[in-house]
């Protein structure tokens, strides 16, 4: 059979960020991938020399859309070893928090995304309905839904309330209960588990070699984490499992992501339990003597690296940034090969690559030229008479 | 046992296999050790470190521009442990070996020394830009600090 070679990207390759990736078929069968990434390069690191450390922790936040929080606290903690500054314990704990429910709201997203990647569109519907309540615990700790800013360098902007602390955990028990179904789902449901078995596989010397991180090594069996590996924060001080799993396939990366919505949960609970009591920032000075840093942390995707240094001024000398994706796309190009055209989405889809989400306020302006916003509920009231006036009476359904 | 060795312990080892050629050791921290390398030697260090030492992981290579010369840094990781080893190249000679017999994964990093940096990795096997663009001019090295965005782009600012 003769070979022929496509295109899948650089617009929407099975998800909505650009990436190209050069497929060869042979038939329905991919026997050769190559990918090309750089469509999205923004010129960050070159950016964040020309501004101050405080600048640059709102453009660092800005790196990805879901992860935000794990950008920052990474540039944070490694421009705090460059100015030798110690974090107070509670600064620390709040990070920890943020973090933990930052991976929730991830790993929640993800499902989704697989969901819909494999035509399973409830299971997409349902997760990100769910993850709508942690998406809430954010909105109030911090005032917003993706970019917090809750990080500053030296400790955290915003403090934790009881309420907000009680608050959190009655949305977590919840959260807890709708997991348990989904772990029911993914190792029980013999359609979803029929469509990720055995799809995109990734040996696990092939995932050491290829240098995999986050969930993708994990499901590969490779025990990579850097809460554990490297404890930062005070991960060092809670009590929570590092899931892998044997499978080495899409399987074992869903395995691995819904599991670890269990241990957020444990540690989101530890925290909350005993914050530390204490100053929620430390004094930085705003200029920073000369030095390095390497920041080390467990993103939702994996590990992700940032080298910060300084050199006496209010500016960096230099700022890098490795995201987790970035480690991981070698390991796609392995696991296409020798799969099906049609597995593509979902196997490219399985080391989920960053993409940003919206806000839910719009704003619109009105006949009259008037700004008109619309929350939540006046969309739902739209909804209702939309469809009313055609016949349907969607009021009862809540 | 690799895992459990101190970072003391690591810098003995690596002292008394390759000597005086490494220098200026950092001990920052717990697991963070900073150390420079010779660049003809750099392939030599890293490859010990992976086999002998458990460094089977490496996080990215950070490349810096020095003024006179280009400086890397490659982030070495051994469940956790960082290890940057530090190489110099003159601008003039901006030479480096490629590392990717050693990590596989190590090619994105690679190309973009190449790409952000004017770096010449030596052993890369030729392929496409890395994160610039196809048709970015050549000679033209974002992350220089002389560099500007009117360089590429003069229409537009």
């Amino acid at each position: 059979m003769s070979k022929i070679t496509i295109p899948l990207g650089p617009q929407h390759p099975a998800l909505k960020e650009p990436g190209n990736f050069l497929l060869v078929l042979e038939g329905e069968q991919i026997v050769g991938a190559t990918v090309r990434l750089g469509y999205n390069h923004r010129g960050i690191e070159k950016a964040c020399e020309d501004r101050s450390y405080i600048q640059d922790l709102y453009l660092i936040e800005r790196v990805c859309g879901i992860c935000s929080h794990s950008h920052t606290t990474c540039f944070c903690m490694a421009a705090e070893d460059a100015a030798k500054v110690e974090v107070p314990k509670r600064a620390q704990a709040i990070r920890v928090l943020v973090g933990e429910l930052e991976r929730i709201h991830s790993h929640l997203l993800w499902l989704g995304v697989a969901g819909h990647e494999i035509g399973f569109d409830t299971l997409f519907m349902y997760a990100w309905k769910d993850r709508e309540q942690v998406m809430d615990c954010l909105e109030m700790i911090s005032g917003n839904r993706v970019h917090y800013s809750i990080n500053t360098i030296g400790g955290v902007r915003r403090d934790i309330t009881p309420e907000q602390a009680a608050e959190i955990l009655k949305r977590v028990d919840l959260l807890e209960e709708r997991t348990k179904y989904y772990i029911k789902l993914a190792t029980e449901e013999p359609t979803l588990i029929a469509r990720v078995e055995g799809v995109g596989l990734l040996p696990t010397e092939e995932a050491h070699k290829r240098g995999a991180v986050g969930p993708t090594a994990r499901g590969s069996n490779v025990p990579r984490d850097v809460r554990k590996d490297d404890p930062h924060l005070i991960y060092e001080e809670l009590d929570f499992q590092v899931i892998t799993s044997g499978a080495c396939d899409v399987f074992g990366r869903l395995y691995v992501r819904v599991f670890e919505l269990l241990e957020s949960f444990k540690i989101i609970r530890q925290v909350l339990k005993s914050l530390p009591e204490g100053p929620i920032v430390a004094k930085v000075p705003r200029k920073i003597p000369p030095g390095e840093g390497v920041g080390h942390y467990e993103a939702p995707r994996g590990e992700d690296i940032h080298y910060v240094r300084s050199n006496g001024s209010e500016k960096p000398e230099r700022v890098k940034v490795r995201a987790p994706s970035l480690a991981n796309f070698s390991s796609v190009a392995y696991m296409l090969e020798g799969g099906y055209l049609a597995d593509a989405p979902i196997v490219i889809a399985a080391i989920d690559p960053c993409f940003s989400c919206t806000d839910r306020a719009i704003l619109v302006k009105d006949q009259s030229g008037r700004d008109l916003t619309l929350d939540w509920e006046d969309l739902r009231r739209r909804g209702i008479e939309f469809y009313r006036h055609r016949g349907l009476d969607f009021s009862r359904i809540a | 046992m690799a895992g459990v060795r101190t970072e003391e312990e690591i810098k003995e080892i690596l002292e008394k296999r390759f000597g005086t050629i490494l220098s200026n050791w950092v001990i920052q921290r717990k697991r963070r050790i900073y150390v420079d390398v010779p660049r003809e030697n750099l392939v030599e260090v890293v490859g010990f470190a992976r086999r002998e030492l458990g460094f089977d992981h490496l996080g990215t290579i950070t490349g810096l521009d020095g003024g006179e010369y280009l400086e890397f840094l490659y982030h070495l990781s051994n469940q956790g442990l960082l290890l940057s080893l530090r190489t110099k190249a003159p601008v003039s000679d901006p030479r480096v070996q490629t590392i990717l017999h050693l990590f596989p994964g190590a090619e994105p990093y690679e190309r973009e020394l190449e790409d952000m940096l004017g770096a010449k990795v030596e052993g890369l096997p030729p392929g496409r830009h890395y994160p610039l663009p196809d048709d970015w001019p050549q000679g033209q090295h974002p992350l220089k600090k002389n560099w500007k965005v009117s360089d590429a782009y003069p229409a537009e600012v």
